[in-house]
C-alpha cells in the first residue's frame, strides 16, 4: 500500500522535475539570445520608422502582373518585420477592397515562416517553429538550414496563397453582384 | 562661441535620442517575454514533462510519430487541419500548432520521426494560421463590412488548396536537408 503511494509520489514529482530541466533549458539556451535580438531589431525598427514602408503598400495597390510579388511577397514580408503581428495587417489600407482578404491571407500566413530567423516578429507564437527546431538541435544538428528553407518556402507559399485567396475573392464578389 | 554650443547640444540630442531608444527597446523585449514568452516556455516545459515522465503522453506521442513520420500522414493532418469548420476553432493564439509543433519536436529527438520531414511538418501543422482572426485582421486594413463578408469564406476555401500544396511545396524543399551523415 505505502509502497503504491511512494510509487506514485515519485512519478508525480518526476513529471515536474523533469519538466523544471526542460524550463530551465529554454531559459537557459534560446531566451538570453531571443531578449538581445528583440532588443537590436525593436531599436532599427525604431530608428528606421515604420511608417517608410507605406509607399509600398501604395505602390503595391495597382493592377498588373509584375505587382503579384510586391502585393503578396515584398510588402507580407516587409509588414510582418517592420509591423510585426498583428499590426501588419493595417497595411491593407492602401489596397483595393478586392485584394484586402488575400493580403490579409498572404500577411498571417507568414508571421511563422519569419520566426527562424527573425523571432521578433512573433515572439508569442515563438514554439510553432521552436517546438520543431528543439527536435532538430537535439539530435545535434544545426539550424540554420531549417530557418532558412522555412523562410523561403514561406515566402513561395504566401505568394501562392495570395493569388488564389484574390481569386476566390473575385469569383465570390462577382457571384454576389450577379445574385 | 555660439556655433560649438550648438554643435554640443546636436550631439548630445542626438545621443541621447539613440540612447533612449535603444533603452525603450530593451524594455519592450523584456516586456513582451516576461509577458508572452515565458509563460508559454512554463507551460510547453510542463506538457513536455508530462510527455517524457509519465506513460500517458507515449500513447499521444506514438499517434503522433506515426501520422508525421511520412508524407501521406502530413497530408492528411493538413487537410484536417484546413476543414473550414475546423480551423478557426484550431486558430486561436496558435496554442494547437504550438502544442503539436513540440510533441512532433520531441518525437525527432526520439528519432521517431526522420529530421528533414520537419520542414513539411512545420506547414502541415500550420494550414489554420490566422483563420480565427480574419475579420478582425480585415477590419486592421479598414476593409468594408462587404469585404469582410465575402472574405472570411475566400480565405478558408483558400487554405484547403494551399494547406495540402504548402506540404508538398516544403516536403520538395527539404531534399538534402540533414540527411548527410
Amino acid at each position: 500500500m505505502t509502497e503504491t503511494l511512494a510509487h506514485w509520489a515519485e512519478v508525480f514529482i518526476g513529471v515536474f522535475n523533469q519538466g523544471g530541466q526542460v524550463l530551465l533549458s529554454l531559459m537557459g539556451g534560446i531566451l538570453p539570445t531571443l531578449v538581445v535580438l528583440l532588443t537590436a531589431v525593436n531599436a532599427l525598427i525604431r530608428l528606421i520608422g515604420p511608417e517608410k514602408i507605406e509607399g509600398l503598400g501604395r505602390a503595391a495597390a495597382q493592377p498588373g502582373i509584375q505587382w503579384y510579388p510586391v502585393r503578396y511577397m515584398v510588402l507580407p514580408f516587409l509588414a510582418v518585420f517592420f509591423l510585426t503581428n498583428p499590426m501588419a495587417y493595417t497595411m491593407g489600407r492602401f489596397l483595393p477592397e478586392r485584394f484586402k482578404p488575400a493580403f490579409y491571407d498572404s500577411a498571417v500566413s507568414f508571421v511563422h515562416p519569419i520566426l527562424g530567423i527573425f523571432p521578433h516578429a512573433n515572439p508569442g507564437e515563438l514554439f510553432v517553429y521552436a517546438g520543431i527546431a528543439a527536435g532538430i538541435t537535439t539530435l545535434g544538428f544545426g539550424l540554420g538550414d531549417l530557418a532558412v528553407r522555412y523562410l523561403l518556402v514561406g515566402l513561395v507559399v504566401i505568394f501562392i496563397r495570395g493569388i488564389v485567396t484574390e481569386t476566390i475573392t473575385r469569383i465570390m464578389l462577382a457571384r454576389k453582384e450577379n445574385a | 562661441m555660439d556655433g560649438i554650443n550648438k554643435l554640443l547640444v546636436t550631439i548630445g540630442r542626438s545621443v541621447g535620442g539613440v540612447v533612449g531608444t535603444l533603452y525603450q527597446a530593451g524594455r519592450d523585449s523584456v516586456d513582451t517575454t516576461i509577458r508572452n514568452v515565458i509563460p508559454f516556455m512554463a507551460f510547453i516545459s510542463f506538457i513536455i514533462g508530462l510527455i517524457l515522465a509519465t506513460g500517458v503522453g507515449t500513447v499521444i506521442a506514438e499517434g503522433i510519430s506515426g501520422t508525421a513520420n511520412n508524407i501521406v500522414g502530413l497530408l492528411i493532418v493538413s487537410v484536417v487541419c484546413a476543414i473550414p469548420i475546423l480551423s478557426p476553432l484550431l486558430g486561436p493564439g496558435a496554442v494547437i500548432a504550438q502544442i503539436v509543433g513540440t510533441l512532433v519536436g520531441t518525437e525527432i529527438g526520439r528519432g521517431n520521426i526522420p529530421p528533414q520531414l520537419a520542414l513539411p511538418a512545420l506547414f502541415a501543422i500550420n494550414p489554420q494560421v490566422g483563420c480565427d482572426f480574419i475579420p478582425v485582421g480585415l477590419a486592421l486594413g479598414e476593409a468594408e463590412p462587404e469585404t469582410v463578408e465575402v472574405g472570411v469564406p475566400a480565405v478558408l476555401f483558400s487554405r484547403l488548396i494551399t494547406g495540402p500544396l504548402s506540404v508538398v511545396i516544403a516536403y520538395f524543399a527539404s531534399f538534402g536537408l540533414y540527411t548527410s551523415n
